[in-house]
């Protein structure tokens, strides 16, 4: 069997092309070493996408001759207000006036979206049933 | 206006708002593949000045490879000077992790020591790997955006970012069990 180890992740970052994504999902249901290997490499992943954005070291960018900027004061905080109400009392007529939603059908909803979820490459992680860390150890 | 229209990516109109805006990120990018925040300060201004020289020869296009190439540039022609002078990771800089009195203290020490074992075996990874791992999961360039900040094709950028993420997942594994 040919693993596709170095297509693992350009599959999690949505960087697979179509057919790859075909031939990735296709093939992680049968090979277990590659599903073990999807999980570690989607373990790095979110170690490294999980590192804190560190803060600029204070004075930094006024040492680089960057003029500090204070706040600006927030002008006219009414005119938020009266949008807020007006906002408000258009929701509560809405309410009023709508009637109550009809159940959700779940086959209508899959028919109106199935396609375009296979097709898309970013949700075609989230299909995978993957081992639980536990598991592989 | 013809909304078929391609519209280009314009550069920020001075090099102060490049600072405010994109100082953090470059900072990170910096400190995150050579582990010691006071060489990562230094190139943010090294970056800014080159920002600032550029701006007046800045073609519209895409902004942020032009200035990911600037500060990749200064990077590895800071790192060419500073050879012989030793860094080490120092991660307690980051400053909000160090009141222990805190509410959530020790779920803080806790990500703060999960940080650390990142950063160290981020620090392990062979240069083009970690810088490739660093752009894509630390800033989130694309890999046709990192393929095109360094100069190679976006099949290297695929095989550089898999094969650093398999060597930090092996390294922290290790860590784990030893």
């Amino acid at each position: 069997m040919i693993h596709l180890d170095e297509l693992l992740s350009a599959f999690l970052d949505g960087e697979a092309t179509p057919p790859e994504v075909v031939r990735i999902e296709s093939h992680l249901t049968d090979c277990h070493r590659c599903r073990i290997r999807l999980t570690e490499i989607n373990a790095a992943r979110t170690a490294l996408r999980s590192l804190p954005l560190i803060e600029l070291p204070p004075r930094l960018l006024a040492d680089a001759g960057v003029p500090v900027v204070s706040p600006k004061r927030r002008p006219m905080v009414w005119v938020g207000a009266a949008a807020a109400a007006i906002a408000a009392s258009v929701i509560t007529v809405a309410t009023v006036n709508t009637p109550p939603p009809e159940p959700l059908n779940l086959a209508d909803v899959s028919r109106q979206f199935g396609a375009r979820t296979a097709l898309d490459v970013g949700a075609a992680p989230l299909k995978m049933v993957l081992p639980s860390a536990e598991a592989i150890e | 206006m013809n909304d078929q229209e391609p519209t280009l990516e314009v550069a920020p109109l001075t090099w102060e708002e490049v600072a405010r805006i994109h100082g953090r990120k470059i900072y990170n990018f910096a400190y995150r593949l050579c582990g010691n925040p006071d060489d990562a300060a230094d190139l943010v201004q090294e970056v800014l000045m080159r920002v600032r020289r550029g701006l007046a020869s800045y073609q519209p296009g895409s902004f942020d490879g032009w200035l990911w190439r600037i500060t990749r540039n200064a990077f590895i022609d800071e790192v060419r000077r500073r050879q012989r002078r030793p860094t080490s990771p120092l991660p307690e800089a980051i400053d909000r992790w160090e009141s222990p009195s805190s509410p959530g203290a020790d779920e803080q020490y806790a990500a703060s020591r999960l940080g650390e074992d990142i950063q160290a075996a981020l620090l392990e990874l062979p240069f083009e790997f970690r810088e490739a791992v660093v752009m894509c999961d630390v800033i989130g360039l694309s890999y046709a955006e990192i393929a095109q900040v360094v100069s190679v094709p976006v099949g290297t950028v695929r095989s550089r970012i898999h094969r650093g993420r398999r060597i930090l997942r092996d390294t922290l594994a290790q860590e784990e069990a030893g």
